[in-house]
C-alpha cells in the first residue's frame, strides 16, 4: 500500500501552504467554538489518518440529503469522498449493482467491526412487513439493522431519518419510523432538516474524522454545534420583530423592506437550526433572506404542525381540526353567554323572590 | 370571632383572608391580566409601525412586559404556597380540597343545584363554598402552574442552552411536547382558559356577594366575612 | 414461452433469468429482472418500483397552499419541479394569475434545474456506465492533454502536468485499497470500450463537475432560500424585488441580479466547453452501441413547459415543445389535452394498488391510490424474500400511465423528438449538429446514446434560456414593475366550495403534471403522475410493455452477472423511484 491521500494533501494539491493550513486549522477550531489549544491536534489528525468507512443507505426518503451533501461549498464533497472518508456504499453514486453491491455492505460490516460508521438517509417503513421499501427483494429494514449490528455510529441525515418527516406525516400510510426507533444500541447523531445544510452536513463529518469523537448532543440527539439556538435568535430580521414591523401580505411594501415575516407564519421562533447564521449554499442565503417564512423543516413532527403560514399548530381533536385561537374564542363566547344568560336569569330569580318576600 | 349588632339583623364577621394573601390576590390578578393582554399581542402583534427599525421597540416592550409580569407571577405565587403553609387554614383551602370526603362531593353538587337554580337557598361558607373550591383548585392551581412552566420553558428558549430556564424547564418540556411549537400553541391556549376563568370567576363573585348568604367582594378587600344570617356556617371542617 | 405484446414487443421468458436489485446510480429503489437467451440477448425485461411513501393519501385533507411544499418532498433530486407544477395546479383550480416577474423567476428555476440536473446525471449517475477510472491509471496526461485541446480548445485545464496531478491522485486513491464510490465496479468488462486518456479525460472531468455543481443552483438558493427545496408561493414567487428602495439589500437587487448573471455564465461556459464535448467524445467510441430505443422510435410524449409570458398555459406560449407522437408517425403531432378524461388514464392490474374494477383506467382527477401488496402465483421466494417477481401478476409500485391507451416513453429524447417532428428551429439546429459530428443517421436518435445525447443539448438549451429570462426580469423591472405575487386569492375565503385544477412542467426527466379536487378550502384528492411514472410503468391491462421494459429488449450482454449494458440503458433514463412512485 502506497501513500494515502490526506485531507492536508488535499489542500496542498489546491496550493495550499503549510502556514495557511494551520491557519485554517486554528480558523476552524474557533468557529467549532474549540480551544486554540486543539488546531494543532486537528492539523495533526487531518495530515495523517486513514479514511473511515461510510455506508450510506437509503430508506423511504428524496435523496435531497444527498443532493445537499454535494452542493457543500467547504468541504467540497469531492474532496469528502475522496479524501476524508471511504463513501464504500451509496446505492445514489457507486459504481456497482445488484449483488456486488449488496457484497459491499456485507464486506464492511466483517472487516471494519466497529470502525465504520452507518449514515442513514431516510427512514424504515413498517408496515406490509416493511415491503414498501425493499432492496435486495428485502425490506430494507433488514439491510439497515445488518449495516448497523458493527457501526461505531449512526449518522441520521435529515428529517427522514431523525424524525420521520414527510412519510411519516399524517396517516403515515407505510408507518415509516425514524431511525433510533429501531436501532437502539448505537450512538446516534441527528442532523434534521428538510435536507439539512450542506456544509452542515460536511462540518459533522469532518467533526468526527479530524477530532475522532462525535460531537456533544442535545437532549434530542442533535450536535449543540449547530442546532442549539433557533432561527429566530439570529435572524437579521429580527429587529424588525422587535420594533413590531411586520410583512402583511406577500410583497407588501413591508415585504420589499425585509420585515419580519412573523405573521406570514415564518416557523423561525420554533426551529431549531443554523440557517440564519451559516446560511445556505456557501452563504448565499437562506429561506428567509429570500422572502419566505421558515417551515421548520428541522423540527420533529414539522408537517403536522398546521398549515405552514399559521403561527401556531392545529388542535386535532373531536374529528374537527381547529388552532387555539378558534377553540379559545369559542370557549370564551360560549362561556360568557352562559354568565350572561346566567345573570339574568338569576336577576330575574331575585327580583321575583324579593317581590315575593316584599 | 366577632358578632355584630346592627338594627334587627344579626351580622357575624370572620376575618378570613390575612394581609399576605389579599396583596397576593390583587398582585396575581394584576399579572394575569398583563399577561392575557401582552401574550395576545405576542401571538397577534398591532400593525407594522412605520420608519426605521431602531425608531421602535414595541414588540419588544410587549415582550418585555410580559416576561416581567410573569415573573412577578411567579415569585409572587412562590410566596403564596410558603403562605399555604404558614398562613390561616383559609390559605391551604385552595391547594387541597378535601376531594376524599363523600360529604364535601356532596356539598358540591348541593352548590352546582344552586347555579342550575334548582335549590332556592344557598349554604353558607367561611371560606370558599366548595364549587369554588374545586374550581379554583383545577383551573387556576394547574392551570397557573401549566402556565408558569410553559412560559418558562419558552423563556429558555431565547434564554439559550445554558441558562437555568432552559435547562430546568425546556430541555424536558419541548421534548415532552414534540417540539417548540406544540408549548407554544398550548401556552396560547391557556390564554384562553384564563380569559374563561377571570370571566366566570368575577361573575360569580359579583353575584355571590349579591345573592349568597355572606360577603364576597369586600372580603377579599379586608379579609373579614360578613354573613347575612346567623345560622351556623356549612364549612367542612368550621 | 413467448408473448406478443400489442405495443410489438416478443417477450421469451425461457432463457436465463438475471436479477439486479438494487439498481444503483439512480435515484430511490429499483429492481429489474431480465431473460437472456443462450446468446445473452435480453428477450424479456421487468421494472419494478420497489418504494412508496403515499404522498398522494398524506396530501387529502391539507391545505391546498401547502401542497407545494408536501410534494417537492417527492424528490430532492429533481427538486422544485413538483413544486412548481403544484402551484401551478392550485392557481389553475382557483383562477390565480401570477405577475410577468414570478414567471421569469419560477423559468429561471425551473432551466436551472435541467441544467443540474442533466449535468450531475451525465458526470455522477451515468458516466461509469461507459467510463472506466481504473484505466484512467494507464493514460499518458501529455496524450490526454492533447485529446482535451483538441475536443474542446476552450476550456482551460488542459494541461499534461493538470492531468497527471488528477491522476496520480487517483493513483494514490485506488492504490490506498479503499475504492469508495468505485468499489466492486465492473472495471475489466468487455464493454467498456474508451481508451484510457479519455478515461482520464472524463474522470477528471467527473470530479470538475462535481465542483462545479455546487455553484448552479445557487441561482435558486436567490430566490427559493436554499437548495434542495427551496421556496415557492401559491400566487407568485416568496422573493420580493426592490433594486433600488428602502430595504433593498435584503430584496433581489442589482447585487443578486449580478450573481444570477454571472453564475449563468458560468453554467453557459461549462456545458459547452465540457459536458458536451464529453458527450461527443464518449459518444464517438461507442457509437456502434446502438442498442436501447424501445418506445422512442414509437410512442414519445411532452407537455411543454416554460410559458414565455405569464399565464399562458397554450403550446404556442411554451418555449419547451408539446405534442404526441405515436406509433413512430414523426409527420403528425398530436395535441394533449391534460384535462380530457379519455386521453391520460392511469391502469393498476400489474401494479400494486386496488381499483375497484381493474379493467378501467382512471384519469387522476377521479384516481384513487390505495396500496395493495402481494406476489403472484409464480414468483419465487417468499412475501419478504424475493427471488424471482412474477411479472403476470401485480409486481410493481409503479402504477401505468397510458396516453389513449398507449405506453409512451417521455424525457429529454421525448421533447426533442417532437420538436424535431415540430421543426422546432432550435432543437433540430441542435440536433442536425449532433448527428453531423458524430456522422450517424437521424435514426441512431432512437437509443440509449440518443437519450443520453438529447439530454446534454436540452442542458445546453437551458443554460441560454436562463439568460433569455434573467434579460426579460430586468427588463420588466426596468419598465416600472416590480411585482413578484398576487394575493387577491390568498385567503380561502374567497375560494368557490369546490374546484379543481391541473398544472404540468417538464421535469428533467419529462412530462409531469399534478391533478387536484379542492373542497371546502381543503384538498379532496390529488394526484401525480410523473415522469418516472410513464418511463418505469409496468404492464397494463392489455399487456404493453413500458419503456424501461422496452428498451432494454435485444439488447446483447457481454457477461449477464455484470449488468454493465442493464445499467447503461436504464441510467439514460435517469430513472427516480421517488418520484415514479410517490
Ligand atoms: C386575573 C384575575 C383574577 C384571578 C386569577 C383571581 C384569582 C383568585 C383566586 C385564586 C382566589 C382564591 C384565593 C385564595 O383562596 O387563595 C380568588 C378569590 C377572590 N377573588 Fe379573585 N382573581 C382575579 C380577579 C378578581 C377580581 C377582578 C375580583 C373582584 C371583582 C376578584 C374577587 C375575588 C374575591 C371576592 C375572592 C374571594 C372569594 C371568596 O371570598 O371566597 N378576583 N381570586
Ligand atoms: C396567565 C398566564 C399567561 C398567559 C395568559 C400567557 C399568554 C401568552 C401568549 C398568548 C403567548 C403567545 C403564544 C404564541 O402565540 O406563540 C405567550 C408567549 C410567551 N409567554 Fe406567556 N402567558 C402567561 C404566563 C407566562 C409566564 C408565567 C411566562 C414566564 C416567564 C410566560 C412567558 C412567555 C414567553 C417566553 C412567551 C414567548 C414570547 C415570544 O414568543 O416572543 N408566559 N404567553
Ligand atoms: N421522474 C421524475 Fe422527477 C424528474 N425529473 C419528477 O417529476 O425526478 Ni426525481
Ligand atoms: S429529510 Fe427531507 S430532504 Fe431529506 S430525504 Fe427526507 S424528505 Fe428529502
Ligand atoms: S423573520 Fe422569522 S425568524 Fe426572522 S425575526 Fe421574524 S419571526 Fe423571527
Ligand atoms: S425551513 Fe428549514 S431550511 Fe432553515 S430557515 Fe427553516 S429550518
Ligand atoms: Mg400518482
Amino acid at each position: 500500500m502506497t501513500e494515502i491521500e490526506t485531507f492536508y494533501d488535499v489542500l496542498r494539491r489546491q496550493g495550499i501552504s503549510r502556514r495557511s493550513f494551520l491557519k485554517f486549522c486554528s480558523l476552524t477550531a474557533a468557529s467549532l467554538g474549540l480551544a486554540p489549544e486543539l488546531a494543532p491536534q486537528m492539523a495533526y489528525a487531518l495530515e495523517t489518518k486513514p479514511r473511515t468507512p461510510v455506508l450510506w443507505l437509503h430508506g423511504l426518503e428524496c435523496t435531497c440529503c444527498s443532493e445537499a451533501f454535494i452542493r457543500s461549498a467547504h468541504p467540497l464533497a469531492s474532496d469528502v469522498i475522496l479524501s476524508m472518508i471511504s463513501l464504500d456504499y451509496d446505492d445514489t453514486i457507486m459504481a456497482a449493482a445488484g449483488h456486488q453491491a449488496e457484497a459491499i455492505v456485507d464486506e464492511i460490516v466483517e472487516k471494519y467491526k466497529g470502525n465504520y460508521i452507518l449514515a442513514c438517509e431516510g427512514n424504515p417503513p413498517l408496515n406490509e412487513d416493511g415491503m414498501y421499501c425493499i432492496i435486495g427483494g428485502k425490506p430494507y429494514l433488514d439491510q439497515l439493522k445488518k449495516a448497523a449490528s458493527n457501526c461505531k455510529a449512526i449518522i441520521s441525515w435529515g428529517s427522514c431519518a431523525s424524525w420521520g418527516c414527510v412519510q411519516a406525516a399524517r396517516p403515515n400510510p407505510t408507518q415509516a419510523v425514524p431511525i433510533h426507533k429501531v436501532i437502539r444500541d448505537k450512538p446516534i447523531i441527528k442532523v434534521p432538516g428538510c435536507p439539512p445544510i450542506p456544509e452542515v452536513m460536511t462540518a459533522v463529518i469532518t467533526y468526527i474524522a479530524t477530532f475522532e469523537k462525535l460531537p456533544e448532543l442535545d437532549r434530542q440527539g442533535r450536535p449543540k454545534m449547530f442546532y442549539s439556538q433557533r432561527i429566530h435568535d439570529k435572524c437579521y430580521r429580527r429587529p424588525h420583530f422587535d420594533a413590531g414591523q411586520f410583512v402583511e401580505a406577500w410583497d407588501d411594501d413591508s415585504a420589499r423592506k425585509g420585515y419580519c415575516l412573523y405573521k406570514m407564519g415564518c416557523k423561525g421562533p420554533t426551529t431549531y437550526n443554523a440557517c440564519s447564521t451559516t446560511r445556505w449554499n456557501g452563504g448565499v442565503s437562506f429561506p428567509i433572506q429570500s422572502g419566505h417564512g421558515c417551515i421548520g423543516c428541522s423540527e420533529d413532527g414539522f408537517w403536522d404542525n398546521g398549515g405552514f403560514y399559521n403561527r401556531l399548530t392545529n388542535i386535532h381533536q373531536f374529528g374537527i381540526e381547529a388552532n387555539a385561537d378558534d377553540i379559545g374564542k369559542t370557549a370564551a363566547g360560549v362561556v360568557g353567554a352562559a354568565v350572561a344568560a346566567h345573570a339574568a336569569v338569576s336577576a330575574l330569580k331575585r327580583a321575583r323572590d324579593k317581590g315575593g318576600n316584599a | 370571632m366577632t358578632t355584630k349588632s346592627a338594627g334587627t339583623h344579626v351580622e357575624q364577621a370572620i376575618y378570613v383572608y390575612e394581609g399576605p394573601l389579599r396583596l397576593w390576590h390583587w398582585i396575581n390578578a394584576f399579572a394575569i391580566i398583563t399577561l392575557v393582554v401582552t401574550g395576545y399581542f405576542i401571538a397577534s402583534p398591532l400593525p407594522t409601525v412605520a420608519g426605521e427599525a431602531s425608531d421602535h421597540f414595541l414588540l419588544g416592550y410587549i415582550r418585555f412586559a410580559h416576561f416581567a409580569a410573569g415573573y412577578v407571577l411567579i415569585a409572587a405565587f412562590l410566596l403564596r404556597v410558603y403562605w399555604a403553609f404558614v398562613g390561616n387554614e383559609h390559605a391551604r383551602q385552595i391547594f387541597l380540597p378535601p376531594v376524599a370526603s363523600r360529604h364535601w362531593w356532596g356539598e358540591v353538587w348541593h352548590e352546582i343545584k344552586w347555579y342550575a337554580f334548582a335549590t332556592r337557598e344557598p349554604k353558607k361558607y367561611i371560606g370558599h363554598n366548595p364549587l369554588a373550591t374545586l374550581a379554583m383548585h383545577i383551573l387556576f392551581i394547574w392551570g397557573i402552574v401549566f402556565m408558569m412552566i410553559t412560559g418558562l420553558a419558552l423563556y429558555g428558549e431565547g434564554a439559550g442552552m445554558g441558562s437555568w430556564q432552559y435547562q430546568w424547564f425546556s430541555s424536558w418540556v419541548i421534548p415532552l411536547f414534540g417540539n417548540s411549537q406544540w408549548v407554544h400553541t398550548y401556552h396560547h391556549l391557556g390564554l384562553w382558559l384564563f380569559i374563561v376563568f377571570v370571566t366566570v370567576h368575577i361573575y360569580a363573585a359579583v353575584r355571590e356577594d349579591i345573592m349568597s348568604r355572606q360577603s364576597i367582594l369586600s372580603t377579599m378587600i379586608s379579609g373579614w366575612r360578613t354573613f347575612k344570617d346567623a345560622r351556623p356556617a356549612d364549612d367542612e371542617h368550621s | 414461452m413467448t408473448i406478443q405484446t400489442p405495443n410489438g414487443f416478443t417477450l421469451d421468458t425461457s432463457g436465463k433469468r438475471i436479477v439486479v436489485d438494487p439498481v444503483t446510480r439512480i435515484e430511490g429503489h429499483m429492481r429489474c429482472e431480465v431473460n437472456v437467451d443462450s446468446e445473452n440477448i435480453i428477450r424479456n425485461a421487468v421494472s419494478t418500483g420497489t418504494m412508496w411513501r403515499g404522498l398522494e393519501v398524506i396530501l387529502k385533507g391539507r391545505d391546498p397552499r401547502d401542497a407545494w411544499a408536501f410534494t417537492q418532498r417527492i424528490c430532492g433530486v429533481c427538486t422544485g419541479t413538483h413544486a412548481l407544477t403544484s402551484v401551478r395546479c392550485v392557481e389553475d383550480a382557483l383562477g390565480i394569475k401570477i405577475p410577468e416577474n414570478a414567471n421569469s423567476i419560477r423559468n429561471i428555476m425551473q432551466l436551472c434545474l435541467q441544467v443540474h440536473d442533466h449535468l450531475v446525471h451525465f458526470y455522477h449517475l451515468h458516466a461509469l456506465d461507459w467510463v472506466n477510472p481504473v484505466s484512467a491509471l494507464k493514460a499518458d496526461p501529455k496524450a490526454t492533454s492533447e485529446l482535451q485541446q483538441k475536443v474542446s480548445p476552450a476550456h482551460p485545464k488542459s494541461s499534461p502536468g493538470y492531468f497527471r496531478d488528477v491522476q496520480n491522485r487517483l493513483k494514490r486513491f485506488v492504490e490506498s485499497g479503499q475504492l469508495g464510490p468505485f468499489k466492486n465496479g465492473y472495471w475489466d468488462n468487455p464493454a467498456y470500450l474508451l481508451p484510457p486518456e479519455a478515461n482520464l479525460m472524463a474522470t477528471t472531468h467527473y470530479l470538475e463537475a462535481l465542483d462545479f455543481q455546487t455553484t448552479i443552483m445557487r441561482i435558486r438558493t436567490i430566490f427559493g432560500g436554499k437548495d434542495p427545496h427551496p421556496n415557492w408561493l401559491v400566487g407568485g414567487v416568496p422573493c420580493a424585488i426592490n433594486v433600488d428602495g428602502v430595504g433593498a439589500v435584503g430584496a433581489i437587487n442589482m447585487e443578486r441580479l449580478n450573481m444570477v448573471r454571472s453564475i449563468i455564465d458560468q453554467s453557459i461556459r461549462f456545458v459547452e466547453d465540457v459536458y458536451i464535448p464529453d458527450l461527443l467524445a464518449v459518444a464517438s467510441f461507442y457509437k456502434g452501441w446502438l442498442y436501447g430505443g424501445g418506445l422512442s422510435s414509437k410512442n414519445v410524449l411532452s407537455y411543454g413547459d416554460i410559458p414565455d409570458n405569464a399565464n399562458d398555459y397554450s403550446a404556442a406560449n411554451l418555449l419547451s415543445p408539446r405534442g404526441a407522437i405515436i406509433n413512430g408517425n414523426l409527420k403528425e403531432v398530436h395535441d394533449v389535452d391534460l384535462r380530457n378524461p379519455e386521453e391520460i388514464q392511469e391502469f393498476v392490474p400489474h401494479s400494486w394498488y386496488k381499483y375497484a374494477d381493474e379493467k378501467k383506467g382512471l384519469h387522476p382527477w377521479d384516481g384513487v391510490t390505495q396500496p395493495a401488496y402481494g406476489l403472484g402465483p409464480n414468483a419465487k421466494g417468499s412475501k419478504t424474500n424475493i427471488v424471482e417477481i412474477d411479472e403476470s401478476a401485480k409486481y410493481s409500485w409503479i402504477k401505468a400511465p397510458r396516453w389513449k391507451g398507449n405506453a409512451m416513453e417521455v424525457g429529454p429524447l421525448a421533447r426533442y423528438i417532437v420538436g424535431y417532428a415540430q421543426g422546432n428551429k432550435e432543437i433540430t439546429e441542435q440536433i442536425n449538429f449532433v448527428l453531423k459530428t458524430l456522422d450517424v443517421p437521424v435514426t441512431a436518435l432512437f437509443s440509449t446514446l440518443g437519450r443520453t445525447a438529447a439530454r446534454g443539448l436540452e442542458c445546453q438549451w437551458a443554460a441560454h434560456k436562463m439568460s433569455y429570462f434573467l434579460d426579460k426580469l430586468i427588463a420588466t423591472i426596468k419598465a416600472g414593475d416590480s411585482s413578484t405575487a398576487n394575493v387577491d386569492n390568498w385567503d380561502p375565503s374567497t375560494w368557490p366550495k369546490e374546484a379543481k385544477g391541473v398544472g404540468f412542467t417538464e421535469a428533467p426527466r419529462g412530462a409531469l403534471a399534478h391533478w387536484i379536487r379542492i373542497k371546502d378550502t381543503k384538498i379532496e384528492n390529488y394526484q401525480c403522475v410523473v415522469p418516472t411514472t410513464w418511463n418505469g410503468s409496468p404492464r397494463d391491462n392489455e399487456g404493453n410493455i413500458g419503456a424501461f421494459e422496452a428498451s432494454l429488449m435485444n439488447t446483447k450482454m457481454e457477461r449477464p452477472e455484470e449488468p454493465v449494458e442493464i445499467l447503461r440503458t436504464l441510467h439514460s433514463f435517469d430513472p427516480c423511484l421517488a418520484c415514479s412512485t410517490h
